[in-house]
């Protein structure tokens, strides 16, 4: 198929992607979560779906930044200088969203947060798992470098 | 068995304890041994709850709804299935504080708190305005609404977009005239003009297809993949792509035709 042929039929199934990479800090969460309110308002989903996307990007991005943390206090040569980069591919009827940190991975998370929540909670296990129910697909990939998150929302029309 | 939380003075004793209670629970069903269920694990709904207070709905409220979760999830609960109780609870909870928010019904209505914010946020632009001599930025007004800037962002750029207005709204304010509304200023749409400018050529024809339609004649005729692969990838039957196909084929060759006759 020739590169014209395959842009038209990108065009018409409506493939875009975006991208935005920001620090690995707390303060640049928000500026995700509104960028990913802004893709997935494009696609048709409804405002509730909207918002279970952009929680689920937001928590991935959440723990991201928790995992630099912890890293930065077990591991020297961390500089705590990571990156985020989300990549969002939309279709006409699903969204994906992969959310890639440069966080060394392998620093277990026990004792660095003083937890409000208090007992019997797992940030990360308890993240994972709502992300698991608020949207259709995720995967995880663990590298020593680095973790990345694939989200898949399905757009069944509003 | 649980280790993780040896960084909490007095996590562990009380893990334990839930595990006692829900084993006595599961067998009494003893209503104070619920309630004490409960209490112990509010932390989880709090928590939980936290996470969709940026949907118009106050915090308290899906605390509630949430409980009517947790409520459920300690009745169900089997504490010899070795799953940790947060793990089981955690669908249920999530699952009754987002069908609190589907039951509302949001697609027409603007969630309150955002079209509150959208208010708040532009009397605290005009006022910062006229004070400071120039345009606020966003951290100045969120500062004055007391949201956050994500919160404020978002009420300036979609609070408009979210805004529905009656039909019936009255257009007019001159009292001697009698008010005509805004629906009748909605034109119709002028089928001739729609179909010159819609139905130029192939391309925007095929962009008036059904979703499904559309990447059923993409993935053919432009992919070149087979009618097996196409039934795969959107995972239906083969007869149905087939059937979608001819029909997709059939409105192309009319929106065409239609095309060539005006």
């Amino acid at each position: 198929m020739t590169d014209k042929m395959e842009k038209l039929s990108d065009a018409l199934l409506d493939l875009a992607v975006v991208t935005l990479t920001f620090p690995c800090s707390a303060e640049y969460v928000s500026i995700a979560r509104l960028a990913i309110l802004g893709i997935a308002s494009r696609m048709a989903f409804s405002y509730d779906e909207v918002e279970d996307i952009r929680l689920a990007v937001g928590e991935a991005c959440t723990h991201a930044v928790e995992r630099s943390v912890v890293a930065d206090m077990r591991a020297p040569t961390n500089d705590g200088h990571g990156t985020i980069t989300i990549v969002s591919t939309m279709t006409i009827n699903e969204l994906t969203v992969e959310i890639k940190d440069d966080v060394p991975t392998g620093f277990p998370p026990e004792g660095v947060f003083q937890d409000p929540v208090g007992i019997d909670i797992d940030r990360q296990g308890l993240g994972a798992l709502l992300m698991e129910i608020l949207v259709d697909k995720v995967d995880v990939d663990t590298t020593p470098n680095g973790t990345c998150v694939r989200l898949v929302k399905h757009a069944h029309g509003v | 068995m649980n280790m993780k939380h040896n960084s909490g003075t007095d996590g562990e004793p009380i893990e334990r304890d839930a595990e006692k209670a829900f084993r006595r629970y599961a067998a009494s069903h003893n209503e104070r041994l619920r309630d004490q269920l409960v209490k112990m694990h509010q932390n989880l709904v709090r928590y939980l709850a936290s996470k969709f207070v940026n949907r118009g709905e106050p915090f308290e409220d899906l605390v509630q709804v949430g409980t009517i979760g947790l409520i459920n999830a300690i009745d169900r609960f089997d504490p010899d299935r070795g799953i940790k109780f947060s793990t089981y609870a955690t669908p249920t909870v999530v699952g009754e504080i987002r069908r609190y928010f589907r039951d509302k019904a949001w697609s027409m209505k603007v969630p309150r708190r955002l079209q509150e914010l959208n208010i708040a946020a532009s009397k605290a632009q005009d006022s910062l305005s006229s004070r400071l001599g120039r345009a606020p930025t966003i951290r100045e007004v969120a500062e004055r609404i007391g949201a956050t800037e994500e919160e404020t962002l978002e009420a300036i750029e979609l609070g408009n977009a979210y805004d529905t207005v009656s039909l019936d709204t009255q257009m007019s304010s001159d009292p001697d005239s009698s008010a005509m509304t805004l629906g009748e200023y909605v034109g119709a749409e002028d089928v001739t003009i729609q179909n010159l400018a819609a139905y130029g050529d192939l391309t925007q024809a095929i962009e008036h297809l059904e979703p499904r339609e559309r990447m059923i004649i993409v993935y053919r005729f432009f992919r070149d993949m087979s009618q097996a692969d196409v039934a795969a990838n959107l995972n239906i039957s083969q007869m149905h792509v087939s059937r979608l196909q001819s029909q997709a084929l059939r409105t192309l060759k009319k929106l065409l035709v239609d095309e060539y006759q005006t």
